[in-house]
């Protein structure tokens, strides 16, 4: 029996799902460095912010009478991220309200994924920064001995982050090389410089994201940074000691690229890395909190459509002139 | 940035055996004959030929006289034998090349003597294909398709950049074009490529036209597992469930299929794959955006009557959104809007 069929009959490999499995497993790398050294902790923090999302969308489609269907992952990328951006030491409740915050606010009220003006997981992010700042900048030593049970508060001495020193405007006491190896005080997948850098060139090379807005966002910060450089040193240290603390790094890679709330033509995202970049910068300048770039990149969010408005009225709306 | 979409290309399997022939239904009355032309005929009697042999040009299943004399008022015209497939899965034309270039290139002839064309080409699938070229092809350049479908579409697009004229015919209705010359025949017959995973064997038939799709498609040895068929293209060929539909001159395949890939639809996540992927200069994300509102803005449902349907922005979506629908969708709403504004 032959079945009437609606073309195209042929679709491309490159999917939702591939995509968004690439930045996945991007990020499930960062956190092979923390485990080796402080054992199975980092998967739990993850695990437990990859669960409450994904319960907090499968309840969403409950009460909104949609399909689950396994292969939307999105929500594991947003609880993960937000996992990477905490420290390690963090009470495990604190990531599971950021993602709960991301996933209950920021996402599903907008309609899920695709829809969502506002990245999730900045927008969990700024959640709890702004409710519990104390908890989620608050740092162990990583050099010093530390033990961490899967559950519970672990045993850890605290030390000031070098965005923390940053801010308070010292030198951090610690060589930007060394930096490179991801051995200093920071957000749990934020510190591994060299494994997020590997990360992003292939995440641009295999086309899963675009590298413009990444490098005009670091482009921006580090102007920024050369500019009006925080401590006293040469610019470029400033540079070097900005763009490796904190988060900045990781969200360029991670953050920025993501297409949804991005804008859509080439010379918007262009802008809007460098607009975030160096917003991220105002922030860590003027702000109360060490880190900048997520509330920089939910302001960028909210610019996104309007500059994609502007580039179409310099383009002129009616496009290229037509053929024929 | 290339536009259009990298496909993978599957004609080997139909061009590995000769074209062979369908035996034509005895109900089909006889093909008509006409008596050839002498060598220097005048265009106009060319033109006339191309007329009364029914030729239909296989690119877009345009009258092919029609074509050549839109092409006529066109100054320094250059016209080009399209001898490949865009399909992925189709080799028609190509079969038709390779089987006999020289009968192309006196069809191309004749028509660029019709529609006074100064220069002439033939567009071949690659470079391989220039070896079917016989050596004397006085003052005819030969140029290759790109890898990316459209192919057509997108060798014409960039003529258009370069701001010169140039006329695009298919390969077969050249061929036809000769026969209906130096021959006096009528087109009667078409080369129809038969594949498809629902076929088990490939293969370039010869086809008298009026013949019964199912015909065809026997010479394919369908797998019982074959549930939908589409004629034209592997890519936006139409479906159809009557298989005693019959083949026309602009039929270039017929395809078996054994099932689809699963669509699964998502919200568009703003790649902007569909925009690069457009020959023709339209921005579907954009458009799909603008129906959701209440009120569209016509002007920004640009270029949209200049879709050519070919799917290539369906293809390339990773959100699975069927864009062609919302493009069309968008040309309703706006012609709508013209009609009422006027
Ligand atoms: S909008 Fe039309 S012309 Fe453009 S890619 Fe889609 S189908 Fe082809
Ligand atoms: S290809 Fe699909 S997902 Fe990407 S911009 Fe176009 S409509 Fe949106």
């Amino acid at each position: 029996m032959l079945k009437n069929a609606v073309p195209p009959y042929l679709k491309s490999e490159f999917t939702v799902f591939s995509m968004t499995r690439s930045t996945l497993l991007a990020q499930l790398s960062l956190l092979v460095v923390p485990i080796l050294y402080y054992g199975f902790r980092p998967l739990v923090v993850a695990g437990a912010s990859m669960l409450t999302a994904v319960a907090c969308h499968v309840l969403f489609c409950l009460i909104r009478g949609k399909n689950i269907s396994i292969t939307e992952i999105s929500p594991l990328v947003t609880g993960l991220m937000i996992a990477l951006l905490l420290p390690m030491n963090v009470p495990l409740w604190l990531p599971c309200i950021a993602t709960a915050f991301a996933m209950l606010v920021a996402r599903e009220p907008f309609g899920g994924f695709g829809r969502n003006p506002f990245n999730p997981a900045a927008a969990g992010l700024v959640f709890v920064t702004l409710c519990w700042p104390r908890l989620v900048f608050s740092y162990f030593d990583p050099s010093r001995a530390s033990s961490f049970p899967l559950l519970g508060a672990g045993t850890y001495s605290m030390v000031s982050s070098p965005s923390q020193v940053l801010k308070q405007g010292f030198k951090p006491d610690i060589l930007p090389r060394e930096m490179l190896w991801g051995n200093f005080a920071g957000p749990l997948g934020t510190t591994g410089i060299l494994i997020i850098g590997a990360c992003g060139i292939l995440l641009f090379l295999t086309r899963a994201a675009k590298p413009e807005a990444t490098l005009c966002f670091l482009g921006a910060a580090a102007l920024a940074a050369a500019l009006f450089p925080r401590i006293l040193c040469s610019p470029l240290t400033s540079v070097k000691y900005e763009l490796l603390s904190g988060s900045l790094f990781f969200c360029s890679v991670f953050l920025v690229t993501d297409p949804v709330t991005s804008p859509r033509t080439l010379p918007a995202r262009c802008l809007y890395g460098a607009f975030a970049g160096a917003m991220t910068m105002v922030f860590r300048w003027l702000g109360t909190y060490e880190q900048g770039a997520c509330f920089a990149l939910l302001l960028a969010n909210a610019a996104a459509p309007l500059m994609d408005s502007a580039v179409f009225r310099l383009r002129g709306w009616e496009g290229k002139p037509n053929e024929e | 940035m290339p536009r259009g979409v990298k496909l993978d290309l599957e004609k080997e399997p139909s061009l590995k055996e000769q074209v062979i022939t369908i035996p034509a239904p005895k109900t089909l009355p006889a093909p008509k004959m006409f008596a050839s032309l002498r060598k220097k005929a005048a265009a106009a009697k060319v033109l006339e030929r191309a007329r009364i042999a029914e030729i239909v040009d296989e690119l877009d299943g345009e009258p092919l006289y029609k074509k050549l004399k839109r092409f006529v008022s066109a100054d320094a015209l250059t016209l080009v034998a399209v001898c490949f497939d865009e399909d992925p899965m189709t080799s028609a034309t190509q079969a038709v090349f390779r089987e006999n270039a020289a009968k192309v290139l006196a069809g191309l002839d004749a028509a660029a003597h019709a529609c006074r064309a100064v220069s002439k080409k033939i567009a071949a699938a690659s470079r391989e294909e220039f070896r079917y070229v016989p050596k004397n092809r006085a003052g005819v350049e030969l140029l290759t398709a790109g890898d990316r479908y459209p192919a057509a579409v997108l060798l014409r697009r960039k003529w258009m950049e370069k701001g010169k004229s140039a006329g695009f015919i298919g390969g077969q209705a050249c061929a036809a074009l000769a026969d209906a010359v130096t021959r006096g025949l009528a087109q009667n017959e078409t080369v129809v490529t038969v594949a498809g995973n629902g076929a088990s064997r490939w293969v370039n038939c010869r086809v008298r036209i009026g013949t019964p799709v199912r015909d065809v498609l026997a010479a394919g040895k369908l797998l019982p597992e074959t549930s939908v068929v589409a004629v034209g293209s592997s890519v936006n060929g139409r479906s159809i469930t009557n298989l005693s539909e019959p083949v026309t001159a602009a039929t270039r395949c017929i395809i078996a299929m054994k099932g689809l890939p699963r669509r699964k639809t998502l919200p568009c996540v703003g790649c902007g794959r569909c925009e690069r992927a457009c020959p023709r200069g339209i921005i579907p994300w954009m458009i799909l955006q603008q129906l959701e509102l209440e009120e569209p803005n016509p002007f920004r449902l640009f270029n949209v009557e200049h879709c050519i349907q070919c799917e290539s922005c369906s293809i390339v979506c990773p959100s699975g959104i069927h864009l062609v629908d919302a493009v069309r969708r968008a040309e309703k709403i706006k012609e709508g809007r013209e009609n009422k504004g006027c």
